[in-house]
């Protein structure tokens, strides 16, 4: 243990001797003895060591064609430019508000750009991810109407299901499926609507649905919805060409918004996109950041209504959540400032067209099925093939090729009703020779 | 020269008007959407339309306005803002981690997974624990996915019906309460006794048939070690309920004792803390969460395993809770906290621990000649003060110190104590800053109160209107 001369000074103060003198209120019986960890190393050998590790992955070198909720998408250099300024990342949550108007305006530009994007008409300053911000959408949904059934699309994927049911935990929500159309890959109406009674707490649509494809019966749950909440999943990239969940009466959006400018990372940190419509305000989880003025009368931004919030209301809180995902929230602003409404529907319509592109390629390879969704993909395309094609992915990996995601992998309950299927997902870093070359290997196979 | 925080007239981003100049490859012009119907085609798109420049200019100059840890002392109590170290920062930028999508087969992934089972291991070895989940995105995700566990461990034994309790002291986190409500529990909470600790006959008197847990931290948000900690551990543990250890405080006993060796069945780690990760102006964190052999199979799915050298994703828990995010965790933290722990070894990490406890110590015996600093004078990691008897309001305090640049500590928490400051300074403040941090408090009750009020003049706005933020609601523009 080593002690310099400032802590000699300060050790005299204490009248110790030891610093472990300051822990003689812990019990011998509980003391720690040993470690199996290693000592320390030079900041250099951790580098080595990491480097090593990196080198163990692969993945950037390849084709990329994976997708089904986080995607490589290109990110402006200023993007991480901006979020790596250290006074946003080495920073806490905004409690003394005067010395943290970076951050609160920030988190104020994002709220106001998602209500922007969603048409709806608030936006919190971030949830962890998709899938929980869904889950606690769901949670929001139950306490607004005290209904007690959930409705979800059958091809909804296993794991943001799974979410779903840990945050349901402790309350009395049924989750009950409605069907597919197995032709166009559209929600069946006819049976989400023999579905829909007096229960019914939440109806969850997602755009595009798990299948890929985007759902143009979206717009018409609010004409069978009844007093249900409609719950709108959505990929905030499509927004740049796709009606905004706000224009079809949505409750409640949920997205993930990792495509906004965040690195893959394996799967996090993400950001959590929750909107909703002014009424529930007050029902809703996390942080909200508000405008007011300081006493010179300049505009000034502060977190608000945080009544609602663990740290004052405890266990009567609208949900435990405390920190938040603040510095993916102003990548998203950042990104967003940065390509802007023409950028981002450029983005949009560039990732549908390859979508679109792939889609007729692959689909016109010998081992293709004859019958295919006919409902169109945005991004994630679902290719059913006319035999089982045992580990695809596996066998694409041999090829240097990501990609080939099958649907019973990630949604074994629709696989009977849409066999041998499997995922290929485009972005507008996608090009056309990238697609010939994946329809080339495809035919070898 | 007195401190100047940098000040802008900083327009909105929807303010400025210099056009967009972004641009993507490829002749996005050429695109059709004809085969959509009209009614699912977005007609207008309403966002900022501002030159990549001005972007950058706009929110480098926000950044200005905001105080971080690379600024200076950050001490907020139980939030153990330390210095996060650039060499983390660098290591997750390599593409090799960051350009790893989560759905890439285990072959491609091997050094992601080797960083996570590592980790794993580090976190077993520091918690003497047997088994850990990195999944949960933060700490109170990480108190959700521990009481999950603890409903699941219940209703396993067909208790669940009974066990509708858990119980939690007056001075826990809010987040702790907020948690075991989420779950469906019933939160019983029970006061502290003289001294700061558990009050082990009130606690004795809540326990019954019906606890499914209690929930604590050690040391407690009074920065003081609950030194009856095995009793308790009987106590709960003999009515049949499970003993849960927020880890929020875990940086005051990191290498002196743990969860483990004090009796704790499940315990969730704040890596942004303990381990120094960023916290981003409010997030990401990362909450992972360590069990006990007998609750391991109740984690949620996967985990990291190895088998031959090989690493993989394992779902081979039989009575999971099932999946509480996502993926597998905020990756990108869970590389940052393994450069942490590599780089400080268990002998840096104890090192850190007996500094931040010294240096808390340091602070309150500073403080105790002016202040009341209520309960056992033996601090841990931080400690708390009382203004009252001061004549001063503990808000007026913070803004004083944050005029003088620097952060204040976390105030009016913990509940139980009026006129709270809570101070945690960490290992990575010199003594220099904290004699300076101890002198600037000192001074501020040398300052008339009605100069307090006026308080912040130095920053990028002075004091804010709250109440109307709330009354005359404006949650985005216009």
């Amino acid at each position: 243990m080593s002690i310099n001369k400032d802590q000699t000074e300060m050790l005299n103060l204490l009248g110790v001797k030891y610093k472990l003198e300051l822990f003689s209120d812990v019990p011998k019986s509980v003391r720690k003895s040993s470690f199996r960890m290693n000592r320390g190393i030079s900041e250099h050998e951790v580098l080595l060591e990491a480097r090593s590790n990196a080198a163990l992955n692969r993945g950037p070198e390849m084709l990329n064609f994976l997708g089904n909720g986080i995607y490589d998408r290109i990110i402006p250099a200023s993007v991480d430019s901006i979020v790596g300024r250290t006074e946003f990342l080495t920073s806490y949550t905004p409690y003394q508000a005067e010395m943290s108007q970076g951050v609160l305006q920030s988190l104020f530009e994002y709220q106001s750009m998602m209500c922007q994007l969603t048409g709806m008409d608030v936006t919190n300053s971030s949830m962890y991810d998709g899938y929980t911000a869904l889950g606690e959408a769901v949670r929001m949904a139950y306490r607004i109407n005290g209904k007690t059934e959930l409705l979800v699309p059958e091809c909804m994927y296993d794991g943001k299901l799974q979410v779903i049911k840990s945050y349901l935990e402790g309350l009395p929500v049924k989750i009950k499926k409605y069907a597919m159309d197995a032709g166009t890959g559209f929600m069946n109406l006819d049976d989400l609507k023999s579905r829909v009674n007096g229960n019914t707490c939440a109806i969850i649509c997602e755009m595009p649905n798990g299948l890929g494809i985007i759902d143009q019966n979206i717009t018409k749950v609010q004409e069978i919805k009844g007093e249900a909440l409609l719950i709108a999943y959505v990929d905030p990239i499509s927004l740049g060409i796709l009606r905004a969940p706000g224009e079809y009466n949505a409750d409640i959006a949920v997205a993930e918004g990792q495509q906004l400018g965040i690195h893959m990372s394996y799967g996090g940190p993400l950001l959590g996109i929750l909107s909703f419509k002014r009424d529930y305000i007050r029902k809703s989880p996390g942080r909200l950041i508000g405008e007011t003025v300081d006493v010179n009368g300049k505009r000034a931004f502060v977190m608000t209504l945080q009544t609602r919030e663990q740290h004052i209301r405890r266990e009567k809180a609208m949900s435990n959540i405390c920190t938040n995902q603040a510095l993916m929230a102003i990548t998203a602003a950042a990104y967003l400032g940065i390509v802007g409404p023409d950028g981002l529907r450029k983005i949009g319509s560039l990732t549908y067209k390859n979508a679109n592109d792939l889609g007729n390629k692959l689909r016109g390879t010998k081992s293709a099925a004859k019958d295919q969704l006919t409902g169109k993909s945005f991004s994630d395309v679902l290719i059913r093939f006319n035999s089982d094609q045992g580990n695809l992915q596996e066998k694409l990996l041999r090829k240097e090729v990501l990609g080939g995601i099958s649907l019973a992998g990630i949604c074994a309950p629709v696989e009977k009703t849409f066999p041998h299927s499997h995922f290929f997902s485009v972005t507008e870093k996608t090009t056309a020779a990238e697609i010939e070359k994946l329809a080339g290997i495809l035919e070898g196979i | 020269m007195p401190f100047r925080q940098a000040t802008y007239d900083e327009p909105l981003i929807s303010e400025m008007r210099s056009g967009s100049t972004y641009r993507i490859p490829g002749d996005a012009s050429a695109t059709v959407l004809k085969d959509l119907p009209g009614e699912i085609l977005r007609k207008d798109l309403k966002l900022p339309e501002v030159s990549e420049y001005d972007v950058v200019r706009h929110y480098t100059r926000l950044s200005q306005m905001n105080y971080s840890v690379d600024l200076g002392i950050y001490p907020l109590g139980s939030c153990t803002m330390k210095f996060n170290p650039k060499l983390a920062d660098l290591v997750s930028t390599f593409e090799g981690f960051s350009g790893i999508h989560p759905l890439q087969s285990e072959e491609t992934v091997q050094g992601s997974l080797k960083i996570m089972y590592e980790l794993q291991e580090y976190l077993k070895d520091i918690s003497d624990m047997d088994a850990i989940t990195l999944q949960p995105l933060a700490g109170a995700h990480g108190e959700f996915t521990g009481i999950l566990i603890v409903r699941k461990y219940h209703e396993d034994r067909g208790d669940l019906g009974k066990r509708t309790e858990i119980i939690i002291p007056d001075s826990a986190h809010g987040t702790n309460p907020a948690s075991a409500a989420m779950c469906g529990f019933d939160v019983v909470e029970i006061p502290s006794g003289p001294n700061g600790t558990v009050n082990i006959e009130a606690l004795k008197a809540a326990l019954s048939e019906k606890t499914a847990a209690f929930m604590i931290t050690n040391p407690n948000t009074l920065g003081i070690f609950e030194d009856q900690i095995t009793e308790i551990a009987k106590l709960v543990h003999d009515a049949g309920a499970l003993l849960y250890y927020d880890g929020a405080n875990f940086n005051a006993i990191l290498g002196i004792t743990s969860p483990g060796l004090m009796g704790f069945d499940i315990v969730h780690f704040n890596l942004h803390k303990t381990f120094a990760t960023p916290h981003g102006g409010g997030g990401p964190g990362s909450g992972p969460v360590a069990v006990k052999a007998h609750l391991k199979d109740f984690l949620p799915v996967p985990v990291v395993s190895m088998k031959d050298k090989r690493y993989f994703l394992d779902y081979s828990m039989k009575k999971t809770i099932g999946k509480v995010s996502s993926y597998f965790g905020s990756f990108n933290m869970l590389l940052r906290a393994w450069s942490y722990i590599k780089y400080h070894g268990w002998d840096g990490l104890n090192e850190n621990t007996l500094d931040a406890v010294m240096n808390a110590n340091y602070l309150s015996k500073k403080l105790s000649a002016a202040f009341r600093i209520p309960y056992k004078p033996l601090k841990k990691h931080e400690l708390v003060l009382s203004t009252e008897g001061t004549g001063k309001k503990a808000l007026d305090l913070a803004k004083y110190l944050i005029d003088q640049g620097v952060h204040a500590p976390t105030v009016y928490f913990p509940l139980i104590v009026h006129e709270a400051m809570m101070i945690e300074p960490t290992e990575t403040v010199s003594k220099a800053d904290l004699d300076n941090f101890a002198e600037m408090l000192l001074k501020s009750l040398e300052v008339e109160e009605e100069e307090l009020k006026k308080m912040p003049r130095n920053l990028s706005v002075g004091r804010l209107d709250e109440v109307k933020a709330a009354r005359d609601l404006k949650i985005r523009w216009d």
